[in-house]
This record gives structure tokens, C-alpha cells and sequence, in this order.
């Protein structure tokens, strides 16, 4: 059968405290060896990471990604159309450089709906609707310049918690 | 070098292949006007779209080319008042002011009271006269506003007036009103005193 939990316990700090056998010559020899190792090479930390630090850095200062006065934070927007007998809808504005094929809405139960990350800036915009009919945006101002005679919306992006 | 320099600028707007959807006769026209705006300066961005927008709605290309020669001349003006600092934003949105009817010395009146950018103050000022509030009127209300209101407390402003307008208020009347309300509301959340030019400098009812 199985032995008590205490005779185990008791049998393993009995092995623990038996003496060791040290060889007494170890410590010469450990010592002989340290004296006989070669000198370690003095290491050089390499200077890859800097390097590509300061490449990042650089390439930060040419490109320009922010801009300090304007805030420049996008802001994601969501497009709405409650066109129920449509068959398809597409967004086209400044923003998709008026390309109907680059911002298809999806719809539910009539009402169509697409999301837009813009920068900041004023755009112009409208719906196509059965890739014929052009519609502005009865939720957003209307763009009072339309000189190719379909109405249009505007949208801005303010850099400023707009 | 000069004759380098002048082909690399063509080259800028020969090579951008949106244009490619421009008739061949249209989009010579179209790139000579791009090319003519970059070699002064001004953003070329909104020109190409304006491009892009009348080929999409199927517009002839006289009207393209008419369009995107305005706006070129419009962007040179919205710069004049705005200054050389002015961002592509900025000019997109001083065009949209100035062809609401407000003259290059508002956009200058703006540009020295009001921390850039100036975009929303003057889509603002565009908005306004679109829902049909006097241009004269416009302008006077956001050069009050402009000097401590947020960017969001003038698109706030803007939907109020909308509002009122909305349920049959005179366009003028609204935006006077509302004036005085947001530069009350904006002197109280700075710390500062209302605007002692709000009564005098408030738009014509």
C-alpha cells in the first residue's frame, strides 16, 4: 500500500540533510580555470537602432504626417440616405475623387449608410442613386456653387473638436 | 535648370492618371490649368476633383474646363486674403466664402482675428448663406464669434440658425439672435466678457 504522507516528508528531509561529499581539490580548479579563461572582448553596442531611430525621425521631418497649427486629426464620418426604392446608392464626393465605385452604401430596410475617414477640410459631395439619379444630402448644407447642374452637399472637418 | 524644373512641373500633372478619365481635348485644357496653378503656387487638389466631379455628372468639357478656370482663379484670391501660410483646407473653404458673397476683406478681417485654421469659421460663413441668411449678415456673425468661439461652438451656432430658420424664422433675425446667445455662451466658458462689439458689429436684422 500506500506510505503515510508524514514518513515521505520525513524520508526527503532525512536525504537533504545527509552531508555531501565535496571533491576538496574543486575550488583549485575552479579558480585555475577563471585564471586561464581569455580576456572577454570588450562589446560594442551597435549602432543599428540609433541609426534607424534617426532615419524615422528624418523621414517624419520631410513628410510631414501632422501638422502643428491644424490640428490635423481625422475624424470618421458616417453617410446617411433613407431611399427605400433604391437599388444601389454610392457616396461620391472630394473625398473619393468622385468615383462611384469606391464607396458603395450598404442598406437596411431602406435606409443606406456607408463610413468615411476624413481629414480635415471642406468637401463636396452626393448621392448617386441607380447610378443615374444625383441627390444631395437633406441632413447636411448644400453646396451653393454647383456649376455642373446636379445638386451637391458639403461637408467640414474641423481640426478643432468639431 | 529652369527648363528642368518647368518639365517636372508638367510632368506632376501629365502623370496623375485620374485625369485619364477627362476626354483627351478636355483634359489638355484641364492640365494646362493644373499646370498653371502649381507653377504659382496654389494647391492643385481641389482643381483636379472639381474635374473629376463635372465627369462624373456627365458634364460637356467647356463647362469642366470653366469650372476648373474659376476655381483656380477663386483659390488665387482666397490666397491673396488669406495669406501664402493659408493650408489647402483654408483656401478650399475661403473659396466656398467668397463665392457666398463674402469679400476678401473678411477673409482677411478673419485671418487677423482668429487662430488658424480658419476652415470651419469659413465654411461656416459659406453654410450660412446657403441656408439663406444675407451674405453681409453672415460675415458680421462669425467675425463676432471668431475671435473666442470653438470650432464646434461655430457649427453649433450654424445648426441653431438652420433651426430657427427651419421653423420660420426670418434668416437675418435668426442669426442675430443666435449671435448674441454664442458669444455670451463663449465668453462664459473662456472666463472672458461678452464681445462689447457683439451690439454694435451684430448683423442687420
Amino acid at each position: 500500500m500506500f506510505e503515510r504522507e508524514d514518513e515521505t516528508v520525513e524520508r526527503v528531509i532525512q536525504h537533504l540533510r545527509r552531508p555531501v561529499a565535496i571533491d576538496p581539490g574543486l575550488d583549485a580548479r575552479v579558480m585555475r580555470e577563471i585564471a586561464q579563461a581569455p580576456p572577454q572582448r570588450r562589446r560594442v553596442k551597435p549602432l543599428w537602432p540609433l541609426l534607424a531611430a534617426a532615419a524615422v525621425l528624418a523621414t517624419m521631418l520631410v513628410v510631414r504626417p501632422w501638422n502643428w497649427n491644424a490640428a490635423n486629426t481625422s475624424d470618421t464620418l458616417q453617410f446617411v440616405l433613407v431611399a427605400p426604392q433604391a437599388a444601389s446608392v454610392a457616396l461620391v464626393g472630394d473625398f473619393n475623387d468622385w468615383d462611384p465605385a469606391r464607396s458603395p452604401m450598404r442598406t437596411a430596410h431602406g435606409v443606406w449608410a456607408t463610413v468615411v475617414r476624413l481629414a480635415p477640410g471642406r468637401y463636396r459631395y452626393a448621392f448617386l442613386v441607380n447610378g443615374v439619379e444625383w441627390r444631395a444630402d437633406p441632413s447636411a448644407p448644400a453646396a451653393k456653387d454647383d456649376e455642373f447642374g446636379t445638386p451637391s452637399s458639403v461637408v467640414t472637418v474641423g481640426g478643432r473638436g468639431t | 535648370m529652369m527648363l528642368a524644373a518647368l518639365f517636372l512641373v508638367t510632368q506632376v500633372a501629365v502623370q496623375d492618371p485620374r485625369l485619364e478619365r477627362l476626354d483627351p481635348d478636355t483634359r489638355a485644357a484641364v492640365v494646362a490649368v493644373v499646370d498653371s496653378a502649381h507653377g504659382v503656387g496654389l494647391p492643385v487638389e481641389p482643381i483636379i476633383q472639381r474635374a473629376l466631379e463635372g465627369v462624373t455628372k456627365g458634364a460637356a468639357g467647356a463647362r469642366i474646363v470653366a469650372a476648373v478656370r474659376r476655381l483656380t482663379v477663386d483659390l488665387g484670391t482666397a490666397r491673396t486674403a488669406l495669406g501664402t501660410s493659408a493650408s489647402e483646407a483654408e483656401l478650399e473653404a475661403g473659396v466656398a466664402a467668397l463665392r457666398a458673397g463674402a469679400t476678401p476683406d473678411v477673409l482677411a478681417n478673419l485671418r487677423d482675428v482668429r487662430r488658424p485654421p480658419l476652415t470651419v469659421a469659413l465654411s461656416v460663413l459659406a453654410d450660412l448663406v446657403a441656408s439663406g441668411v444675407p451674405a453681409d449678415s453672415a460675415a458680421a456673425a462669425v467675425l463676432v464669434l471668431a475671435p473666442k468661439a470653438r470650432d464646434a461652438d461655430l457649427v453649433e451656432f450654424r445648426r441653431a440658425v438652420e433651426r430657427d430658420i427651419a421653423l420660420g424664422a426670418p434668416p437675418a433675425a435668426a442669426t442675430s439672435v443666435r449671435v448674441n446667445v454664442a458669444d455670451v455662451y463663449s465668453a462664459t466658458n473662456s472666463g472672458a466678457t461678452p464681445n462689447p462689439a457683439t451690439r454694435s458689429r451684430r448683423p442687420r436684422p
